[in-house]
This record gives C-alpha cells, sequence and structure tokens, in this order.
C-alpha cells in the first residue's frame, strides 16, 4: 500500500508542479537571505556576505532542478524529451513519416479490422450472467433436440442449476401480402431466468409460460421497441400480430441483451408452449422426429463440465426410451436407444458467420499479418535509409557522450512514435473496415447486425500490434545506426562510417523477404480470383438471370389441405398470363436457397452398397420447371397436365442419379421406390422414370453433382401449405412484382409472400469465395504497392550513395543505359531471389487453402507464373525511375557536390 | 574556502538520518534552522552543501516521509515549516539502528587492530 500512496502523492505533486516550484524557489531564497544576514551581522559587508551565503549554498539552479526532479517521473520525463525530439525528427523529413505512417495504419488496419470480426463472432462472451458456465446440450453430433427431449431434459434437470431451450424463426408482421419478417426466438419459460436477463420494462416470460395451452404472449427486444413503437412506455398490453395471430407484449428486455445469436438481435421471443398457435396442422411440440431446439444448460457453481456431462449420461437411458420416434424402423430405433449426451462450451453464444467464415477469416488474418509484416520490412528500410542519412548526428552525439543504450531508445522511441501514429490512423480504418465488411457480408437471406464495437480485447491487440510492430521494424535499424566508428562518421567525407557491408545486407535481406513476401499473397490473389472466375461462369445446370422467386405461404390462408394442389397449380396458371412473363412454374425446393430434403430410394436393378450410396436428393416440381429454369432435358419429357393424382406416379432424375442407379443417361421406364416412413398403408411407393434432365447444382454452386430426383407437385399426397414459385421474365424481374402479388391476391387474398430475385440468391451464395477474392486481391495489390515503394527507396539511396562514381562513369563517357543497368543490377539479383523465395513458399503454403478453391490448383503454372510476372513488372517499374535519374545527372554537378 | 577545509564532509545516505532526528528532536523546523541545527550540535565538523537540504526534502516529501506548512519565523517573516509524519518516525528509527549496526561493526573491527 506504500508505493500506491507514494504514487498518490507522486500524482499530486506533478499536478500541481508549478506551486510546488515556487514554494521551492521561496524558500531557499529565504535560506539565503537569512544566512546573509547573518554574515553581515558577523561583519562582512553585504555584498561579501551574499556571496559566502551563495557558495555556502551550492548552485540554486541545480539544486532546484534536482528538487523538482525529486517529485517527478524520472522515466516519464525522458520519454516525454524522447518523444519531443522524435516529433521533430519526424517533422522534418514529412515524406519519411507519411509513408511509414500509411503503410503501418494499412497494415495495422487491415489486421485490427479483421481481428474485430474474429473477436465479435468466435471470441467474445455473451453478455449475460456468467457466460462461461452456459453449455450447449447435444445429442451426439446433433445440436438440435426435439421438443420431448427438450421436455425431459427440462424435466429431470439434476445436472445443471438451470436449463433452456431455444430455436430461432423469422415472423411475419405482415397481415398478408408481402411479407415483412421479424427475427424471433421460440423460447422456454425458464430462458431469461436462467441466462440472468431481467424484464427492462414489463416482465420476461417464467417457467408458467412453458405449460402447454398457454396464452399468446410476446417478449420484445429494447432495438424493436425502439423502432416499432418508438420506446413506448404503454406498449405493455398491446397486441403484435405474428404470423397473423395476435401475440400480447407482456414485456421489454434490456438494451445489452441480443439474443444468443451475436450474428444478428431479435426482435420478439414467444414461449415454445406457443408454437401450435402457428402450426396449427403439424405441431412440433409432440414430434419425435422434428429436431428444432437447441438446449443449454448453466453449470451448478461447484461442477465441472465433465462432472455434468457425467451426470446428464446417467438420464440418457431414460431419455432415450421416453421419447424414441414411434415410427422409426426397428434398426434406427435400436440406434436411437444408444444416443448419449453430449456438452460444449456455449459461452461466447451462436454464429453462423463465426462457423461458416472461420478458415476464410484465419485466412484473411494471416493475410493481413503479411501485409503487416511487408508494412513493417519497409518502415524498417527507409529507417535504414535515414540512419544512413542521419549517422553524423548520432556520432556526434555519441562523441559528447550519449550512450549507446540512450541512443537506441530515442531511436525506437522514435519508431514507437511511428506505430503509434499508424495504429490511430489503423484503428479508424478498422473501425470503418471492419463494418463495412460485415455489410458486404449481409445479405436479404443472412441480415448480420454483429456488435463491433471495440472492446478492451481489441484495445490490447492493435496496442500488441503497434508495439511488436515499432520492435519488429525499429530495433535492427537502431543498432546498425549506432555502431558506428566515430572518427570517420565525424569526417567530412566518409559517405558509409557504419560499416556498409552488413548495414547493406540488412537492407538487401529485406527487400528479398518483401518480394517473396508480396509475391506470395499475389499468388494467393490470384487463384482465389481464379476461384471465383470458375465458380461464377460454372454452367450450374440452370439460368439464374431473370427470375423472380416467391416464398408463398399458405399456412394463414386456410386452404384445406385438398385444395392445396389446385390453388398452387391455378396460381401457376395466372402467373403465366401476366405480360412480360416468359414462363412459370412452382417447386417445394429453390436451389441454392439452403433448404434440402434427402432420402434413400430403391432403384430397379440397383444395390446399395452403403447407407450413403442409395441416399439422393429430391424436389417436387410443377410442369414447366426446367423450362422456367432453363435446365435442358436430355431425354425423355417433362411433367405435363396429364400427370395428376390419378394418373401413375411419375420422376424426372437428373444425368448423375441416371448414370449411379441405371448405370446410363437413358433411364425412361426404370422404377424407382422410395421409402415412406409416413405412411403403413403398404403400398409400395413406385416411380416410374419418364425423363432425364442435366445435372443442376442443388445446395451449391461448389457442389460436386448431385443425385437428384424431381417429382411431380401434382402427385403429392400430402402437399405442405407452403410453395415457391418461379417466373422467368424478359427483362428486370422486380418489375413484376406489384402484378405477380395482385395475381396470387386473386387466387387467394391471404398467402404470405417473400419476393427474391434468383441471381442476387445465386451470387449472394458465392459470397465467401467473393470476399476472400476481394480482400485478397486488395491486400495483394497493397503489398505490391508497398514492395515497389520498398524498391524504389533502396534504389534512389543507392544512387544518391553512387552519385559520385555515376558522376565520374558519365564524364569518362559512358553510355546512359549501361548507368541505368549499373543501377539495377543489384536489384534485379535481389528481385530474383525474392521471386525464387516467393514462388517456393506460395507452392508451400498453397495446401493450406485448398479448401477454400474451386476448379484450381494451388500451384497452378499460370497463375503462379502471372503473379511472377506482374511482380517483375512493378519491381521493375519501380527500380527503374530512381535509375533512370541516375543516368541523367549532369557529371559535373554530381562531381561538384561532392 | 578556508572554513570549508576544516569541516567534513557528511557521509552519502545519512542525509535523510540528519533531517530526520532534527525533526525528531523539535518537531517544526525550516531549512535553514535545521542546517542550523546540524552544524551546530556537530560543533561545526559535519559539512552540508546547504542546499543539498532542499532536494532531499522534497523527496522526503514524496516518500511521504514528512510534510510541510507554510508558517511565520521568530522574525515575522513566511518561511515553509517541515514536520515529522508517522512513516517519518517509523523511517528513523530504522535508519538509526541500520546506522548504529554499521557503525558498531566498523568500531569492532578497527579495535581488533
Amino acid at each position: 500500500m506504500r508505493w500506491l500512496n507514494e504514487l498518490r502523492r507522486r500524482m499530486h505533486f506533478s499536478m500541481h508542479t508549478a506551486r510546488y516550484d515556487q514554494d521551492l524557489a521561496e524558500e531557499m531564497r529565504l535560506h539565503l537571505e537569512l544566512r546573509a544576514a547573518e554574515k553581515e551581522a558577523d561583519g562582512l559587508p553585504a555584498a561579501a556576505a551574499r556571496a559566502a551565503a551563495q557558495r555556502q549554498f551550492g548552485n540554486t539552479t541545480r539544486l532546484h532542478e534536482q528538487g523538482r526532479d525529486a517529485r517527478g517521473w524520472p522515466v516519464l520525463d525522458a520519454l516525454q524529451q524522447d518523444l519531443r525530439y522524435g516529433f521533430r525528427s519526424l517533422k522534418a523529413s514529412p515524406a519519411f513519416a507519411l509513408t511509414a505512417v500509411l503503410s503501418l495504419a494499412l497494415g495495422i488496419g487491415a489486421n485490427t479490422a479483421i481481428f474485430s470480426i474474429v473477436n465479435a463472432v468466435m471470441l467474445r462472451t455473451l453478455p449475460v450472467e456468467d457466460p462461461r458456465a452456459l453449455v450447449e446440450i447435444k445429442q451426439g453430433e446433433m445440436a438440435e433436440l426435439t421438443n420431448p427431449i427438450w421436455e425431459q431434459i427440462r424435466d429431470r434437470q439434476h445436472a445443471f442449476s438451470g436449463t433452456l431451450a431455444y430455436s430461432e424463426a423469422r415472423f411475419d408482421l405482415a397481415d398478408g401480402g408481402e411479407s415483412q419478417f421479424a427475427q424471433g426466438m421460440w423460447v422456454s419459460g425458464d430462458f431469461f431466468r436462467v441466462l440472468g436477463v431481467p424484464a427492462f420494462r414489463g416482465r420476461v416470460f417464467n417457467k408458467y409460460d412453458d405449460r402447454r395451452g398457454v396464452p399468446a404472449l410476446a417478449v420484445i427486444s429494447y432495438v424493436f421497441w425502439q423502432r416499432r413503437y418508438a420506446g413506448d412506455p404503454a406498449v405493455m398490453g398491446k397486441i403484435l400480430r405474428l404470423n397473423r395471430r395476435p401475440f400480447e407484449i407482456v414485456g421489454v428486455t434490456p438494451p445489452w441483451f441480443t439474443g444468443l445469436n451475436v450474428d444478428r438481435g431479435f426482435d420478439v421471443a414467444i414461449p415454445i408452449a406457443c408454437e401450435p398457435l402457428l402450426h396449427p396442422d403439424r405441431s412440433a411440440l409432440d414430434s419425435h422426429s422434428n429436431w428444432w431446439l437447441n438446449v443449454l444448460g448453466r453449470l451448478r457453481p461447484e461442477e465441472s463440465f465433465a462432472q455434468a456431462a457425467a451426470r446428464m449420461n446417467l438420464l440418457a437411458p431414460d431419455v432415450n426410451r421416453a421419447t424414441l420416434p414411434p415410427d422409426w424402423n426397428p434398426q434406427d430405433q435400436a440406434e436411437y436407444l444408444k444416443n448419449l449426451f453430449a456438452l460444449s462450451p456455449a459461452a461466447r453464444g451462436f454464429s453462423e458467420t463465426g462457423s461458416q467464415y472461420r478458415g476464410a477469416l484465419f485466412l484473411l488474418m494471416a493475410i493481413a499479418a503479411l501485409v503487416l509484416l511487408i508494412a513493417c520490412a519497409n518502415v524498417a528500410n527507409l529507417l535504414l535509409a535515414r540512419a544512413a542519412a542521419r549517422q553524423r548526428e548520432i556520432a556526434v552525439r555519441m562523441a559528447i557522450g550519449a550512450s549507446r543504450a540512450r541512443i537506441v531508445r530515442q531511436l525506437l522511441t522514435e519508431s514507437l512514435l511511428l506505430s503509434l501514429l499508424g495504429t490511430g490512423g489503423g484503428f479508424l480504418l478498422a473501425l470503418a473496415g471492419s463494418r463495412f465488411l460485415i455489410h458486404l457480408l449481409s445479405t436479404t437471406a443472412n441480415p448480420l447486425d454483429i456488435d463491433l464495437s471495440p472492446d478492451l480485447r481489441v484495445f490490447a491487440f492493435t496496442l500488441a500490434a503497434a508495439v511488436l510492430t515499432a520492435l519488429l521494424f525499429g530495433l535492427a535499424p537502431a543498432f546498425l545506426a549506432t555502431r558506428v566508428e566515430l572518427e570517420r562518421a565525424l569526417k567530412e567525407n566518409a559517405r558509409a562510417a557504419t560499416p556498409g557491408a552488413s548495414r547493406f545486407d540488412s537492407n538487401k535481406a529485406l527487400i528479398v523477404g518483401q518480394v517473396a513476401l508480396s509475391l506470395m499473397l499475389l499468388v494467393g490473389s490470384g487463384l482465389f480470383l481464379g476461384t471465383l472466375r470458375n465458380l461464377l461462369t460454372i454452367d450450374p445446370g440452370f439460368q439464374r438471370q431473370n427470375v423472380l422467386v416467391i416464398d408463398a405461404d399458405f399456412q394463414q390462408a386456410s386452404v384445406p389441405k385438398s385444395q392445396r394442389v389446385r390453388v398452387y397449380g391455378e396460381t401457376i396458371e395466372r402467373l403465366r398470363a401476366l405480360p412480360g412473363v416468359v414462363s412459370a412454374s412452382s417447386s417445394a425446393i429453390v436451389p441454392i436457397s439452403g433448404r434440402g430434403w434427402n432420402g434413400v430410394v430403391q432403384a430397379e436393378g440397383f444395390n446399395a452398397t452403403s447407407f450413403m450410396d442409395g441416399l439422393a436428393f429430391f424436389n417436387r416440381i410443377s410442369p414447366g420447371y426446367f423450362k422456367t429454369m432453363r435446365t435442358p432435358l436430355l431425354v425423355g419429357r417433362e411433367f405435363d397436365a396429364h400427370d395428376d393424382s390419378v394418373s401413375r406416379k411419375v420422376a424426372i432424375i437428373n444425368e448423375s442419379a441416371a448414370r449411379h442407379f441405371f448405370g446410363s443417361v437413358n433411364a425412361i421406364g426404370k422404377t424407382i421406390r422410395l421409402e415412406r416412413p409416413r405412411d403403413e398403408r403398404g403400398a409400395p411407393d413406385l416411380y416410374e422414370v419418364i425423363g432425364v434432365v442435366k445435372d443442376a447444382k442443388y445446395f451449391s454452386i461448389e457442389e460436386k453433382p448431385t443425385r437428384t430426383i424431381y417429382l411431380s407437385s401434382a402427385q403429392d399426397d400430402d402437399p405442405p401449405p407452403n410453395i415457391a414459385y418461379e417466373v422467368r421474365s424478359s427483362n428486370s424481374v422486380e418489375r413484376l412484382i406489384p402484378s405477380i402479388q395482385a395475381a396470387i391476391a386473386a387466387v387467394n387474398r391471404d398467402a404470405s409472400l417473400e419476393f427474391r430475385n434468383f441471381e442476387t440468391q445465386v451470387s449472394d451464395s458465392l459470397l465467401r469465395p467473393r470476399i476472400v477474392a476481394i480482400l485478397s486481391a486488395a491486400f495483394g495489390l497493397l503489398a505490391l504497392l508497398l514492395a515497389m515503394i520498398g524498391l524504389y527507396g533502396v534504389t534512389n539511396y543507392a544512387v544518391v550513395r553512387r552519385k559520385r562514381e555515376i558522376g565520374i562513369r558519365l564524364a569518362l563517357g559512358e553510355q546512359r543505359s549501361s548507368v541505368v543497368w549499373l543501377m539495377l543490377r543489384g536489384v534485379a539479383r535481389l528481385l530474383l531471389i525474392g521471386i525464387l523465395c516467393g514462388v517456393a513458399a506460395s507452392l508451400a503454403a498453397g495446401r493450406l487453402v485448398t479448401g477454400l478453391l474451386y476448379g484450381i490448383q494451388p500451384n497452378d503454372p499460370l497463375q503462379v507464373g502471372a503473379a511472377v510476372f506482374i511482380l517483375a513488372l512493378a519491381a521493375g517499374l519501380a527500380a527503374y525511375l530512381p535509375a533512370r535519374r541516375a543516368a541523367r545527372l549532369d557529371p559535373m554537378a554530381a562531381l561538384r557536390e561532392e | 574556502m578556508t572554513d570549508q577545509t576544516k569541516r567534513d564532509e557528511i557521509p552519502p545516505g545519512t542525509l535523510y538520518m540528519l533531517i530526520l532526528k532534527s525533526l525528531g528532536r523539535h518537531g517544526r523546523l525550516h531549512g535553514f534552522e535545521m542546517a542550523n541545527w546540524i552544524q551546530q550540535l556537530s560543533d561545526d565538523v559535519l559539512q552540508v552543501e546547504e542546499g543539498s537540504l532542499y532536494p532531499a526534502l522534497q523527496r522526503m516529501l514524496v516518500k511521504g516521509w514528512v510534510t510541510a506548512e507554510w508558517g511565520l519565523t521568530a522574525g515575522n517573516r513566511r518561511a515553509r515549516y517541515y514536520r515529522l509524519t508517522a512513516d517519518g518516525r517509523k523511517q528513523l528509527r530504522t535508519e538509526m539502528a541500520q546506522y548504529r549496526r554499521v557503525s558498531d561493526a566498523i568500531q569492532k573491527i578497527l579495535q581488533a587492530v
């Protein structure tokens, strides 16, 4: 505690430094006067008395300084001195300072921007009570659980101090027509209590809201409350219509709580027990095979992860027996009974961005780190050149007694100053850059609202980057600069007093490193750009342009199941009749939407060797689907109006399925049997193949060909309440929206509609490769620019150093072109070594990114060659400019200057 | 100059102890009084470069051994008076104990010859 008091006193003194200086001066003056008066009383003349007093007292100025230093902060004062000196010397060479600060700002900015995203989606814990005690309860690998399993866990929870379940959903706020979605959550009654989230207004849910048949209640988020209700305090008791059902608002959550998904906040939470209200005909509450809930537990204070897992697994057999899906086949049921629970940490919440972009984010961090490294090399180079220019100054300071350590400290302070300035700029860049990046990543289907406000971790990261870079680029030049031979440096004409060879060696090493790293980044950006090009130009089996997709939900439109096929068909007829519509169709699944449906099939004459071998993906489509999507039919025919519920069941398969199941594209007339777990009527579900179409992408553009079987929507005995329409138009599809809305309303006024441009949907699915390509290209260019600056600087320095030699050569009649070559020769060798190193490094590092490439090999000779060409061209240009200037020197002027 | 030669420099590091002692004895002194007290009690043997009292006092203020306040001298002049704090008293005790140990030890060695 003593040092703390001393610190407090020091602070006090340094805040009132003027007053204490005055006090000190006054008491010293008094002392001198009293002593002089005493001497005068002893008989000395006044002037002699004063002199004697002063002699006895000592040097007033020095003592006053010592007194002031006693109160001060010796280390800080020296630092202040160094900083002031550093500022002055940077101001003296603004071009150098600007280049250095800018390089660093870009390097540090890139790193901090990526890091703040990594921090937000992968590192930061949820803003709830003791987030580290939260664990996710999974069944084996399955993160989602059924409601019956959740109820078992909830009612038998001995393992945790609390458990909660939740599921994300979108709720439609519009009363029919075009949908307007709110981000929603289904939550268990204890959700808010277990997380430790109190009500900001009104109340949150409690365990009584977990009872079946609970009234329709909603808790809204602070953001939603502000946005929709302008923070109206009288919002409690108001009715909010979600998917057209009335929900009574009972509470608002605090501003800091944004849900468990860090990718986006939530607008409204409603109890899981209300689920049947929104899905009256297929409630998930008692379904044993609808996996939709994420379940979290809070560890008891004294319990470890392993203990909780062990306790949970004691329960597993009972839970499994109680929740066994009755309609499964015995094999699967036996497997189900073996299920065990697995726990995983949930302190950081959930983020698809975090998992989906994990590899990409790490790659970008690595790239950004390389860019920073190049920037450091650049600044180090500049500092080395500068040290050469300052060697006389440094020699003078050392000659008059400055220690080497003191000068190294001074030079390092300058480096730190540079890096702090760079960091400041970089931090501002990062604030904007990370937001811009998230803006790029955000799509209509996946809107991102990630909290990127910098926290302590981001600050610490940035600061660490600043200090590290300062050491990285400052240490070596500082030591080299102080290794001077005094007499030589002080002599008028000695140009290279620092042991020239060693400084130039480190200079050369830096250039080689820069070239190598830049080449790596260029090769990388070439590969990622190539990947993006491949993905954009590949034939996906459909034509994405000019197609509008309409997701229509008839759930609340009370269309009875028996009428659905008719309503869906009639809607298509009306859509086809619209002016500007080329063709229209419907499907259960729209390609590249992230939704899918698969199952095991038995094909005629095909014996599946494994589960995966018999697997195929399905879609259920209307006539005209292939025409609308422009998927070419290879053999046979499309569905038509004659394929209906009474006619023979038919299927169209794609090329891959035909080859896989039947060994040839021509599979017309073959039979496919589907497994039908839901229906135990006994009759086999048989389909005759009537057509084979070209392969089309199903989930993603990157995927390998997917075996796909298309069934007819007219032959669906259990049509779902929602369907997707595809409309192809002759030009801009968005202009059709009003007339499409009217056409569907004419069939059914109550359908909820969501419009999407198919092209946008496809290109959004390529967001990751696009972002990686754009950013790696940007970083690659940045690296190239930095390397050019480095080469320019080095050549320029060589020109300045050898001015006299050049002057003599020119005076003796040497050709200007040979002078250019003289200057370029050294650089060319460095460039060559750098390129060789860079190619080797690229080949070695290429294996690490194969997962992010498509249709291109990391050692693609064309890509590597192109990168080498671009780099050599840019570097040659950067070195040529100062070399040409050397050749244009006036020999007389160059010689006279020496 | 002549009067300086017959005086001895005070041993380094003992200045604090002397200041603390003077304040311990008198309770409240200003710098000039301290300088006089040290000189008189040592029969003018110990020589302080009088001014060096003041940086020392600043350091002692920072360490919290003494406090300072402005007051008036007998001659009605404004002077800065110092006083020991509890920490200062403790420091005086430890410095004196340490000094005694060292000087006893030195004495033993000298007597052994």
